[in-house]
């Protein structure tokens, strides 16, 4: 099976420390409801995920399952590498 | 200085082979200090926060032994 790219894994490593910062900041926003600048950054941050999301959907395949990434054809969301195989 | 490594004294019994180490010590979480976290903390960047653990740089705390402190003192 052919190695992965390094653009593949640079991606993932970006997608894992935005959604690192994401969840942090969902956390600390849940008792937090009116920090201005807190929702701001979380705003951006999500805009951004969702480009890099795109980003890594056109290249490399379905990130999430059950409408929640496109599919590319034919349908290869089963295709390796999976999660452990990374 | 404010230090999150706290030591105490321990008891000193006549038949201890050899002396403990004193003094002895050990870390407490930094959010014990904190309560109710204000806003507007300094952050990591993505990379570093996910590397270190947290986002917030008050929070960051290697839990790192007293002799491993003195070598890795790079605790920011």
């Amino acid at each position: 099976m052919k190695q992965m790219p390094k653009e593949y894994y640079d991606l993932l490593h970006q997608l894992q420390a935005i959604d690192f910062v994401l969840i942090d900041l969902t956390l600390y926003l849940d008792t937090h409801p009116h920090d201005y600048e807190a929702i701001q950054q979380f705003n951006e941050l999500a805009q951004e995920r969702k480009k890099l999301k795109k980003q890594y959907e056109t290249q490399f395949g379905p990130l999430q399952q059950y409408g929640n990434s496109y599919s590319h054809y034919p349908w290869d969301w089963s295709k390796t590498p999976w999660p452990w195989q990374v | 200085m404010f230090t999150t490594r706290k030591t105490y004294q321990p008891y000193r019994s006549p038949f201890d082979p050899c002396p403990p180490l004193t003094p002895k010590t050990y870390v407490t979480a930094p959010n014990l200090y904190i309560g109710f976290q204000p806003p507007r903390l300094p952050q990591y960047a993505p990379y570093e926060a996910l590397r270190k653990g947290t986002t917030w740089k008050i929070f960051y705390d290697p839990y790192c032994g007293p002799y491993e402190q003195m070598k890795r003192n790079e605790r920011t």
